[in-house]
């Protein structure tokens, strides 16, 4: 291959300038002069029959435009599971759960309204506990779904049982994480507006805006032609707008078209916190057989998932970390039993590895307790069963590429691993842990596909307009993708402006989630230049006379390559083909659908992925027996990304992740109260690292060219974030001798559990 | 109770009437329809309202319109001058400072006013002065290595 120009290359992002500036409009910003604002008024009880609701009173408040309950809400909606309604008209399932909704002219109006609903309740027995909802007897959460568990994604490969056998020890051990946030700086908004001619457009910050116009006309009865929707720059998504968060938006729709007026909505930081989904509570238990020799015979792991009151992302949640945790090492023998478990709580979804993170967690740090256990280095137990390139794993995937050891090597190397571990200084402890994510995904039961689109025009003066399926949800995805169009066209990336976000100018794609939009949406980018460079190529061949495949174009000149004079510019060309009798444009589109497949329904064996994205992380960190407190030394981690795009981009993804997940790891919780009403949902309150919390992060890009993906690339984003707590609590335990297996691993924790030792001692 | 107020806002003298409770963040966007200054905890708690008055960094969530009266108030947009982008711009995008973008203009004016008084900060006094300011993108890394290197610029 010839040297690349873009691609590999440290390109600013397309979209930093108007970021910088405060030019960039993001949902948020949207507003119109006659705008009205919504409001969802919620229940105050965990799980209650309605009785009445009265809004005649709130009604006559001035500046209030219209108030809506259920009835006039009719829809029923989920991701899996349809199990949701956007207001509730006979019961509320958790504190929280909408009843009504409010469109005033003001926020005092709206206030006012909402505290002069009355709405009489008849409170009913709840559950707050997932493992006490799976009991026989247990209040029922939705009519016909026995002990509350509303799925149960299994696998079941090879003999786990004959597994267990043939170890030398089998360990079992369980293992808590809990419920974190995504905290998207920008908060969860929309504005509906419907014009006379019956159309609806809908602003609406989204990782997935062609997917909501689907799902929107389905609910409504309308046509998709007469459904725009917008999203704009959109302030972070974590995968907490991976999916329509219908309350508030089927409330938006309604109350604008029964005012006339466009309808905004726009979570306050409180509501944010709790109602705009967040990462599940996960209770894993663990069994592994190793040998003596260090390899791993089986695994069995069992995963409670505490859904919350309704379905969101959760099945799928309880899947993918079952999928994941059969994808890391070679053993052959592996069963997993999730169960997604209704709660009267708030309801979690999809969240950065989308449950990875968790079942991973679970994994990885029992595979470092039974090191300990054993006396054996945990670097070297994970390089012995990592899978490797050419690997069909215990699930199925097919690995076309793996640098799940060069990661590991990596990060020991950059960590000082065999010589700090040799040299051990007193309170400092090392940890080390490794993982996967996929590329996209299809997961039984589903939907057969996994595609991105995108549309390129070239333009008079050689410019390319270009409209990809992918929402930049602030990942640098549009700089990537604009990067590989500019490589495959032979356009400079300035020439080229790559828009998303427009349901009426860009092609429908699966969304942007699952670290698809780089590998499937460049893949779509890559056919569609790759489309239009013909055109160029025929065209320009025409016009000098020779056969196209003589022919290049770089730095948006077509060229003879044996005669590189010999040239036109890319303008020269477009004009040329466009202006003459039976002219043509240049423009192609295309649609990409990755090739994975859909798992076996009953075993859950399949190649479920384009692609697999393996990592490392190794910390360092320092315990101050006094206090409990832990300082992070260092963090290494390492990513095997296929191809880097983008560096500079890539980096800065997997620095955010170990942000994230040093969170995860040591500060972040959500508290609910024993209603389920959240505690800490104010910035200051959950506890997030700062600037000056967070540690110097040491990158690695691994490149191992997958052979399917745009220049051998594979998605970054969510595997930046696994393996962090996972690495940081085997350090802990480490520097302090103890393995405090349930999440997050605080101070108080620590310095308690070190109280505890001593007395005992 | 509204009252009415003078604000010089990135040069401009603006006469407004305002509610007394409202605070400046709410009238630099609603009424000025400025959008760069962005809202993420409308309490103290994130730092992305950050404006300068009188070339002070202050949290405009948390300071009324009437209390902005007769000062010099500098938004985001005010930073670069006769379309070029400030050093603190430039870096922020030449070094990857940037992601989703939301915290950015909070996040420079914080700088802005923080290189002002210290020119030549050390590492730490960066990740300090940005303490206050919220990102969930990037993990600062990026950020703290813009602004050092927008001081070594702005010194030269
Ligand atoms: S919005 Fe002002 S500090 Fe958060
Ligand atoms: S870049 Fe997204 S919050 Fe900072």
């Amino acid at each position: 291959m010839r040297d690349l120009d873009f691609v590999g290359k440290n390109v600013p992002r397309v979209d930093a300038e108007v970021k910088v500036t405060g030019d960039a409009i993001f949902s948020a910003d949207v507003t119109f002069p006659n705008m009205l604002l919504g409001r969802l008024v919620r229940s105050p009880l965990p799980h209650a029959k309605i009785l009445n609701i009265d809004t005649s009173v709130a009604e006559r408040v001035t500046g209030v435009k219209a108030i809506i309950t259920g009835e006039e809400t009719p829809f029923v909606f989920g991701v899996s599971h349809m199990d949701q309604t956007p207001l509730q008209t006979e019961k509320v399932r958790y504190v929280g759960d909408p009843v009504a909704a409010v469109a005033a002219v003001d926020s005092d109006a709206l206030l006012e309204a909402m505290e002069l609903i009355k709405v009489d309740y008849e409170p009913l027995p709840a559950v707050f506990d997932p493992e006490e909802a799976m009991k026989e007897g247990a209040p029922i959460i939705h009519e016909g779904i026995e002990r509350n568990i509303a799925a149960n994604p299994r696998y079941d490969l090879g003999d786990v049982d004959k597994a267990f056998k043939e170890a030398d020890h089998v360990f079992e051990d369980r293992l808590e994480t809990q419920r974190v946030a995504h905290v998207c700086p920008e908060p969860h908004n929309c504005v509906a507006v419907w014009d006379h001619d019956g159309k609806l457009t809908f602003y609406y910050c989204s990782q997935m805006p062609s997917v909501t116009r689907v799902q929107l006309a389905k609910a409504l009865g309308m046509p998709e032609s007469k459904i725009r929707v917008i999203t704009n720059h959109v302030g972070g998504g974590f995968g907490s707008r991976a999916t329509s968060k219908f309350p508030m938006d089927f409330a938006a729709i309604v109350l604008a078209r029964k005012t006339g007026r466009p309808v905004k909505i726009e979570y306050a930081r409180d509501e944010e916190f709790i109602f705009s989904t967040f990462r599940h509570k996960f209770i894993m238990t663990v069994k592994t057989g190793i040998k003596n020799d260090g390899t791993i015979t089986g695994r069995h792991i069992t995963n409670i998932c505490d859904n919350g009151a309704y379905c969101d992302y959760g099945p799928v949640v309880t899947n993918v970390g079952g999928a994941m945790q059969g994808t890391l090492y070679r053993f052959m023998n592996y069963r997993y039993d999730g169960y997604t478990v209704y709660t009267n709580l708030p309801y979690g979804g999809a969240m950065r590895g989308i449950g990875n993170p968790q079942v991973h967690y679970a994994g990885e740090t029992q595979l470092n307790m039974i090191a300990e256990r054993l006396g054996m280095d945990p670097l070297e137990i994970r390089i012995k069963n990592a899978v490797r390139t050419g690997d069909e794993t215990a699930t199925g995937a097919i690995l076309k590429s793996c640098g799940l050891v060069e990661c590991l090597e990596e990060v020991a190397k950059e960590i000082g691993w065999k010589e700090k571990r040799a040299h051990p200084v007193p309170n400092r402890g090392l940890g080390i842990a490794c993982g996967v994510h996929f590329t996209g995904i299809r997961l039984s039961p589903g939907i057969d596909a996994d595609f991105a689109g995108a549309t390129l025009i070239v333009n008079d003066d050689g410019s390319v307009n270009l409209a990809t399926s992918c929402v930049d949800i602030g990942s640098g995805s549009s700089t990537a993708l604009t990067q590989i169009a500019a490589e495959v066209l032979g356009i400079e990336v300035e020439k080229i402006n790559t828009i998303f976000g427009d349901t009426e100018t860009c092609p429908m794609g699966w969304g942007s989630r699952a670290s698809r939009n780089t590998a499937i949406g460049g893949m779509a980018i890559q056919k569609a230049a790759e489309d239009a460079r013909n055109q160029i190529l025929e065209a320009a061949g025409e016009k000098l006379e020779v056969h196209p495949d003589d022919l290049d174009i770089r730095n948006s000149t077509v060229f003879v390559k044996a005669a590189p004079s010999k040239c036109l510019s890319v303008s020269d060309v477009v004009r040329f083909n466009r202006y003459r009798k039976d002219g043509q444009a240049v423009m192609a589109k295309s649609h990409w659908d990755a090739p994975s497949q859909l798992a076996d329904p009953v075993t859950g064996r399949g190649n479920f992925s384009m692609a697999f994205s393996y990592g490392a992380k190794a910390i360092e960190v320092k315990v101050d027996p006094g206090t409990g407190q832990i300082q992070i030394l260092d963090v290494v981690a390492s990513q095997d990304l296929g191809k880097a795009i983008n560096p500079l981009g890539a980096m800065g993804q997997i620095e955010g992740g170990v942000h994230m997940g040093l969170g995860f790891a040591m500060s972040e919780d959500m508290v609910l109260d024993d209603e389920g009403r959240m505690k800490n949902n104010y910035l200051l309150d959950y506890r997030m690292l700062t600037s000056l919390d967070m540690p110097p992060v040491s990158t690695i890009l691994v490149e191992t060219n997958d052979p399917v993906g745009p220049f051998g690339a594979k998605g970054v984003g969510e595997m930046a974030t696994i393996g962090t707590a996972d690495a940081f609590v085997s350090a802990v335990q480490k520097a302090t001798g103890l393995f405090l297996t349930d999440l997050p691993v605080t101070p108080e924790k620590v310095l308690l559990a070190l109280k505890k030792k001593e007395s005992k001692s | 109770m509204k009252k009415k107020i003078k604000l010089t806002v990135n040069d401009e003298l603006h006469e407004l009437e305002v509610e007394n409770r409202r605070t400046l963040l709410e009238v630099i966007r609603e009424d000025l329809h400025l959008l760069g200054t962005k809202k993420i905890c409308d309490m103290g708690e994130c730092g992305s309202c950050t404006v300068l008055m009188d070339g002070v960094a202050v949290n405009s969530c948390l300071v009324l319109a009437v209390e902005a009266e007769g000062k010099k108030i500098e938004t985001i947009e005010g930073v670069a001058q006769g379309g070029k982008l400030h050093p603190i711009q430039e870096e922020f995008v030449a070094k990857g400072g940037v992601q989703c973008g939301y915290c950015s203009p909070g996040m420079i004016m914080t700088a802005k006013a923080f290189l002002e008084k210290n020119p030549n900060p050390n590492e730490e006094e960066a990740k300090t002065a940005i303490a206050g300011n919220f990102c969930r993108c990037t993990g600062y890394v990026r950020i703290v290595e813009a602004i050092l290197s927008a001081a070594d610029r702005m010194r030269e």
